[in-house]
């Protein structure tokens, strides 16, 4: 699989965070998983739902009584699918006959930096003004909700950007060749 | 009035148990009495925790495994340090178990 690196900055957004779920197809005793597994929390008067979490690859995840699972917190798709795997094997060990099925990456949060900074006010202002929410009082960086590929993008003065709502990695790359010749205008 | 049971898997609580329960074995103890007295127990043990013991101690280790359920905190630390006022202790696996205090007044 190619990178796609069309991009004249030659800058490539580095993915931070994977939000994933699965569906394990077995109805799951949450206060056996919670008594017999290593780090788990399960305190169902907050939330209804096993918090438990593994250190290789360091990942979160929230294992609900229907079956259920969220894995967050990995750093690439692969690690994210490998973590998830893990987690299932745990509750397979436990005598629960969980499958895995329906594996789907739901969110992806990428990051980079453009190496300049940024005239945000000036953006907010023009044609683009239409996608942006720029409240600096409120927060210091510009939201821009793009339309196609539809997700949000954090812009700072700083030049950092990050991406988040992607469900392939190919939507946030579209989204960084999109915006970057636009912040390339505003450049201070 | 609920009490916390987690002090009979103490040292001094197994032996009480043990020996309420050879007693009870042999006869000379009723159950109910038994019973009557673990639950003595606990509440003695809760109370001299609280008003006999002051000093405070510091705890410091890499967190092996945690776990939380029942409302019953439980941790296995590894390679901890024991701080007391004049003395340091190093231990090289504890586990604690940990009640929310806040349950037994309710």
């Amino acid at each position: 699989m190619a990178a796609r690196r069309n991009n004249p900055s030659g800058i490539v957004p580095t993915t931070q965070n994977i939000v994933s779920t699965v569906d394990l197809d077995c109805v799951l005793d949450l206060n056996h998983i919670a008594l017999h597994s290593r780090n788990s929390e399960y305190f169902p008067k907050r939330f209804s739902a096993v918090i438990m979490r593994i250190k290789d690859p360091k990942t979160t995840a929230l294992i609900f009584a229907s079956g259920k699972m969220v894995c967050t917190g990995a750093k690439t798709e692969a690690q994210s699918k490998l973590a998830a795997r893990k987690f299932a094997r745990i509750i397979q060990k436990l005598g629960f006959p969980a499958k895995f099925r329906d594996f789907r990456i739901q969110n992806i949060v990428a990051s980079c930096d453009v190496q300049f900074t940024i005239r945000l006010e000036k953006f907010a202002c023009t044609s683009h003004g239409a996608f942006s929410t720029y409240e600096p009082e409120l927060f210091p960086g510009l939201i821009y909700r793009m339309k196609q590929p539809k997700l949000v993008l954090l812009i700072f003065v700083s030049g950092n950007v990050v991406i988040a709502g992607a469900k392939k990695r190919d939507d946030f790359y579209t989204a960084f060749d999109n915006i970057y010749p636009v912040l390339a205008e505003f450049k201070k | 009035m609920a009490t916390f049971e987690l002090y009979r898997r103490s040292t001094i609580g197994m032996c009480l148990t043990e020996t309420l329960d050879e007693m009870v074995q042999s006869g000379t103890l009723s159950p109910e009495l038994a019973i009557q007295v673990l639950v003595q127990f606990d509440k003695s043990m809760t109370e001299a925790l609280e008003s006999q013991v002051k000093s405070k101690v510091t705890i410091k280790g890499h967190l092996h495994t945690y776990r939380f359920c029942d409302n019953v905190w439980t941790f296995i630390l590894q390679d901890a340090v024991f701080k007391n006022e004049d003395s340091v202790e190093n231990v090289g696996r504890v586990k604690i178990v940990a009640c929310d205090s806040k349950l037994l007044t309710q």
